[in-house]
Order: structure tokens, then C-alpha cells, then sequence
């Protein structure tokens, strides 16, 4: 049978084996910014360049962390709500300082980042202790708390947008030029950088890879996984809130619903696409960079086409099955299992 | 995933955790056995006990017919779940379904100036070939283009939530023939509300298939022993796509009663149903690395989420709280499941 199977496809599987998805991605990503720049002059506008490296920071952030946890063999379903819980706890703890008490706002957004911030860490935290000590399966515990912060978070605001953010916050930070470029694109590069130096040059990033990669080796040779496997969790929520706290300051207010699941799925999609295996002990920063660069390209150059939102979710669809499926052609029967 | 303090050669390590996890199975276990079939009902009389009206024999039935929707499309995600899979495409399907169902009977009705019971029919069939091809799209892309089951109908589950919204521009779809809703929900046959009579047929056609057919049975293997299948000569990939088309059948059922109860096609119906599915089969003992579940499972899960829900409605409790509760509830459920029957 199996032998009878890779005789029926190996042209396809040798293709596949060779272009790899990693090296589709930069390949398509060029095609379409060739593409959309003949026929879309807005394409390459500046304000539609800005557009898309805000995004592009927003999802690199989060799909960083959701690839951590996918490396230890893991899935994050509650980013989204992690990061609206960022988003509402900031904003709340901000506005109350500055309004209420007073004070500073410099200090008021140290006191909103590092609350909120603290909050999402919680959420991560529970998230890490479920599935390693009490091994429920990632997926059914970061279900059960999406479903929790969200309720939570709405319990706070009623679904009502919070405002009174300091304006030094949404001027000076979130919808700011550095340097010619907005804001959010250097917290993105600094995020994708740490987790790239975590991953290559620390000890905390090869145990990652080891538990994932070989979780009975892992246990054996004395690396304690259940710290570890919260640790991930726990960094896996942090940056979906510091994704949150970077569009909280691009819209200046704090929101319960960052875009619904959107932000969770195109997380997963922007790890997958990236290479990042489902099955743990793969996955690199720089290519979830990549890849979460190519997914806001390919949904602006969508919108630019009047591609109207219910359909460019089919185009999505369809992208991420055929990325995944050449990614799993490619390491050929490793994938029968 | 144990904690281990130094390093130990790996038979020891291997059997100091297997053996404290023994003794959990021993008073967990029992707990859980005893507990799992038992929770609808303490459920309900727990609920009634703070709120009277959650046992008045109305809303019993209310309850009974509530479940037997979410029942029929736990069932489909089962047969999925058995062979290591998931379906994520499964709630916007149900949209999808149910809009392109409806689209058709209007269409039908219209032009043709057919009669309501050739529309209903029409419709019917409408709505059982986009369940297939939804099926078939998953089938092929797990089986074939060997992609995770997630990621796969992370895809069809876009995938349908586009068509389903953008083949009626998000509105309901009005205009179904009386036929349809009289035979799909209204009707009563020896005073069984019609969506029971469904859900008991499928019940039984699920039992059988999972239980007595060579097809059903291989899905339990799939899931627990994949290389197994392999090794036996089995068509792995074909029983694969059968599960998926199987499934995605049943979820086409259980979308066209839900479309006769709203009476109308509707974009938003599917909402959140693919991770309740997931949820009750879980709750009900379903395990996500397959193998393990069936019939008992889905009717335990399914009344389980039910009553939960009725209940706090009954007791007045607000969304936002339901949610929450509903989450802890979940993840409470399975860790006690995953406790119960600690494997290594």
C-alpha cells in the first residue's frame, strides 16, 4: 500500500520536496506585489504600504507566539481574547489613571501596559497549567478559555468600546511614524528578533524544539517539560497581548472584539503557512515573520480588488490548504503516521 | 510530561510514571465512570433545585428536543473525532447548508411553479450534495494531500463561512415551501416531535454503522492504531474520506432540520456549533486522539451542553457569565475525563 502510493505520485512529491513551502512564500509574495503594483496603482501608495506593515506587525507578533506553543506540540485558540483582554485592561487601568486619579500619563501608560499585560500573562498561565498538568489536550483548554476571557472581558465593558486613552499613547505610539515608519513595525521586528535569539542561541529555545521534537528523549533526558510547556504558554499569550496593546493604540480605545476570531485563525494560518508542524518540534520566527508579511499582502491586495471580505476568506481557505499540502508532500511518507 | 528530578534511565522513569498514574485510574476512574453517564441528570436536578421551572415536563421536552439537533451534529463530528481527526468546517457547513438548501427550494418553487413537496425534495437534495462535496473537499485534503485534519477544515471551514454568506449576501433566505417545515420539524409521528424521530433515526443508523459495519469499525482503528491500518492492507485513504463524506452527510441532516425549525435559510445558523460539537463529544467521552467514543458518547455530551445552557437561560444568568461558565465547565469536564483514564 504504501509502496503502491508513492509510486502513483512521486513528480508531485518530488516538487513539492524540493520547493518546499518556505521557498513558495517569498516567490509569491513577489508575484503579487509585482502583480497588484502593474495594475493597482493604490497598491504601492504610501498610505497602502503603511496599511500593510501595521497588519503584517499586529499578525507577526501573535503568530510568533501561537508557533511557540505549536512547537511544544500545542495550540493557542484564545490569542484573540488574550489580546481583547490586553486591549480592555489597558485601556481601563489607563484612562482610570489618568482621569481618575490623576496621574502622570507616562506613568499612567506604564501602569495600563504592565497590568494588562500581567493579565494576558494570567491567561497564558492557565492556559500552560491545564494542558501540562492536568493534560487536557491544548485544544479543548484554550477553547474553554477563549470562551472565558471573552466572557470575562465583556463582563468589564458590555461590549462597549473604552476610551480616555492618554493622547501621547494613540498619537505618539500607536499611530506614529518612527523614522518614516509606523511605530508597531519596530515592536514587530524586535519581537520576531527575540524569539529568533530565544530559538537559536538560548537553552530555553532547544528544550522547546526537544520537547516538541521528541517529547519521551525530552523526559528522559531530564528537561522539565510541564515548566517549560507553561513557560511557552505564558510567552504565547504575552505577545498576543502585546499584539493587542499595538492595536488598542492604533484605534484609540480599548476593544472587546479585536476583530473576532479573524486575528486567532490567521495567527494559526500565518504559523502553518511559515512551515510551523502541527505535530510539534518545527518552526522558525523569521519564516512566521515571512509568512504572516504575505498573508496581510495577499488580504490588502484582495481588498484593493473590491475582492469583497466573504470571499477573500475562500481565497484564504484555499491558500492555506494548498501551502500546508505541498509543506506535507514534501516530507513525503514521514506524514503517514 | 511528568516531572522527573535528575536524570534516570528511561525503564525507571517509565515506570515510576505509569505507576503513579495507576493510581489515579483507581479512584478517579471509578469516580468517572460512575459520574460520566450520571451528569445530564444531576444537572438537571441540581438546576432544579435552585430553579423549579428547569423540571416542569415543558421544558423537559424543550430540553429533549434541544438536544436532539445538537445531537445529531455531535454525532457527525464523532465519527470524525474516532479516526484521529476534527471537523472545524462544521458549524459555517451547517450555514452553508441551510442557505444553499433554501436558496434552492425558492428557486424551484418559483420558476417552475413546482409544487411544495417536488421544491422540498429538491431542496433536500440540494443540501445532501453540498454536505457530500463539503465532505469530499475534507476527505481529499486529509487523505490524500495528507493535510492536519485542522488546518484542513480550518480551510473548508473559511471556505464554507464565504459561500454560505456570500450566496445570499448575508440576508435569510424566506419562502420555504410548508412541506419542508411540516416534515422536518412541525409534524408529530405517535406524538414525537418530528426532530426526535430524527435524531433517534440517526441514533440507530450511527450504532449500527460504528458498531456492526466493517466501514464504522475501521474509523476506531484509524484513530487508535493509523499504522496498523497501514500494515493490514487497508485502503487507509478511501476509509479516511468515507468518514469525512459520512460526517459531513450527518451534518447535512442536521442542517436541513435546523433550517425547517428557523423556517427560513439561514447565513448565521452554524454560529458557533463546530467547537460545541467538539466540546460535547468530549465531554461525553470522546477522545481527541481517536480511537474511543461513539453513540453513548454523543447522546451524553450532546444533553450535557443542553442542560447546561437551558439551565442557566432558566436561572436567569446573563451571556457574558454563560460564557465563561461554559468554558470552565469544559475544560473542568475533560480534565476530569483525562484524569479518569490517565493513559501514558
Amino acid at each position: 500500500m504504501i509502496t503502491a502510493t508513492m509510486h502513483r505520485q512521486p513528480i508531485l512529491e518530488r516538487l513539492s520536496a524540493r520547493l518546499g513551502v518556505v521557498g513558495l512564500i517569498p516567490f509569491l509574495l513577489v508575484l503579487i506585489v509585482i502583480g497588484m503594483s502593474l495594475f493597482e496603482p493604490r497598491f504601492y501608495g504610501l498610505s497602502n504600504v503603511f496599511n500593510i506593515l501595521r497588519n503584517t506587525s499586529f499578525l507577526a507578533i501573535m503568530a510568533c507566539g501561537q508557533m511557540l506553543v505549536m512547537i511544544v506540540g500545542g495550540m493557542d485558540l484564545s490569542v484573540g481574547a488574550a489580546a481583547a483582554l490586553t486591549s480592555v485592561v489597558a485601556a481601563k487601568v489607563m484612562a482610570g489613571a489618568t482621569e481618575g486619579l490623576g496621574v502622570d500619563p507616562g506613568l499612567a501608560v506604564a501602569l495600563g501596559v504592565g497590568i494588562s499585560l500581567a493579565s494576558a500573562g494570567a491567561v497564558g498561565l492557565l492556559n500552560g497549567l491545564c494542558s501540562a498538568l492536568l493534560r487536557v489536550p491544548s485544544l479543548i483548554v484554550t477553547l474553554g478559555t477563549l470562551s472565558i476571557v471573552s466572557g470575562v472581558t465583556l463582563i468589564m465593558t458590555s461590549g462597549i468600546p473604552v476610551y480616555g486613552l492618554p493622547q501621547g499613547f494613540i498619537t505618539g505610539f500607536g499611530r506614529a511614524l518612527w523614522w518614516g515608519l509606523p511605530a508597531p513595525v519596530y515592536v514587530a521586528v524586535a519581537m520576531v528578533a527575540a524569539v529568533w535569539l530565544v530559538q537559536r542561541k538560548t537553552v530555553l529555545g532547544t528544550h522547546i524544539y526537544a520537547i516538541g521534537g521528541n517529547p519521551l528523549a525530552a523526559l528522559v533526558s531530564g528537561i522539565p517539560a510541564t515548566f517549560y510547556i507553561v513557560l511557552t504558554f505564558v510567552l504565547c499569550a504575552l505577545l498576543a497581548g502585546v499584539t493587542g496593546l499595538l492595536i488598542t493604540a492604533q484605534m484609540g480605545s480599548g476593544q472587546t472584539n479585536l476583530g473576532g476570531d479573524r486575528l486567532m485563525l490567521l495567527s494559526i494560518a500565518a504559523a502553518v503557512i511559515g512551515g510551523t508542524s502541527l505535530r510539534g518540534g518545527i518552526g522558525r520566527a523569521e519564516i512566521v515573520g515571512l509568512s504572516a508579511l504575505f498573508l496581510s499582502t495577499l488580504t490588502n491586495a484582495l481588498n484593493l480588488l473590491r475582492i469583497d471580505s466573504k470571499k477573500e476568506l475562500v481565497v484564504l481557505g484555499l491558500v492555506v490548504v494548498v501551502a500546508v499540502a505541498i509543506d506535507s508532500l514534501g516530507r513525503g511518507k514521514a506524514a503517514v503516521e | 510530561m511528568g516531572e522527573v528530578d535528575g536524570i534516570r534511565s528511561p525503564a525507571v522513569v517509565l515506570a515510576a510514571s505509569r505507576g503513579r498514574r495507576e493510581n489515579l485510574v483507581g479512584v478517579a476512574g471509578l469516580f468517572y465512570r460512575v459520574l460520566l453517564p450520571a451528569s445530564p441528570i444531576i444537572l438537571v436536578l441540581g438546576f432544579g433545585f435552585f430553579v423549579p421551572t428547569v423540571l416542569s415536563l415543558e421544558n423537559i421536552i424543550n430540553i429533549i428536543q434541544q438536544t436532539a439537533f445538537l445531537f445529531v451534529l455531535t454525532g457527525a463530528q464523532t465519527i470524525v473525532l474516532l479516526t484521529r481527526g476534527l471537523d472545524l468546517s462544521l458549524g459555517p457547513s451547517v450555514s452553508m447548508i441551510s442557505v444553499g438548501s433554501a436558496l434552492t427550494m425558492t428557486v424551484v418553487l418559483g420558476t417552475n411553479g413546482a409544487s411544495g413537496a417536488v421544491a422540498a425534495l429538491a431542496g433536500t437534495a440540494a443540501g445532501l450534495l453540498l454536505g457530500f462535496l463539503v465532505g469530499l473537499f475534507n476527505g481529499v485534503v486529509v487523505a490524500w494531500l495528507r493535510v492536519n485534519p485542522f488546518v484542513a477544515t480550518l480551510a473548508s471551514m473559511n471556505i464554507c463561512l464565504g459561500i454560505g454568506t456570500s450566496l445570499s449576501d448575508g440576508h435569510p433566505v424566506f419562502g420555504i415551501p410548508e412541506e419542508f417545515n411540516v416534515v422536518g420539524y412541525r409534524m408529530h409521528v405517535l406524538g414525537i416531535p418530528m426532530s426526535i424521530v430524527y435524531a433517534i433515526a440517526v441514533g440507530v443508523a450511527l450504532h449500527i454503522l460504528l458498531q456492526y459495519t466493517v466501514v464504522g469499525r475501521s474509523f476506531y482503528v484509524l484513530g487508535s492504531n493509523p499504522r496498523a491500518a497501514i500494515v493490514a492492507g487497508w485502503p487507509r485513504r478511501r476509509l479516511l474520506a468515507v468518514a469525512y463524506i459520512l460526517s459531513a452527510l450527518l451534518t447535512a441532516v442536521g442542517a436541513l432540520i435546523l433550517t425547517a425549525r428557523a423556517a427560513s435559510g439561514a447565513p448565521n445558523l452554524g454560529g458557533g456549533l463546530s467547537l460545541q460539537t467538539i466540546a460535547a463529544a468530549v465531554i461525553g467521552g470522546v477522545s481527541l486522539t481517536g480511537g474511543r467514543g461513539g453513540l453513548s458518547s454523543a447522546i451524553i455530551g450532546s444533553f450535557f451542553i443542553t442542560i447546561l445552557s437551558n439551565g442557566m437561560n432558566l436561572a436567569e444568568i446573563d451571556g457574558y457569565t454563560q460564557m465563561l461558565v461554559m468554558g470552565a465547565i469544559v475544560i473542568f469536564a475533560v480534565a476530569l475525563d483525562r484524569i479518569g483514564r490517565m493513559e501514558v
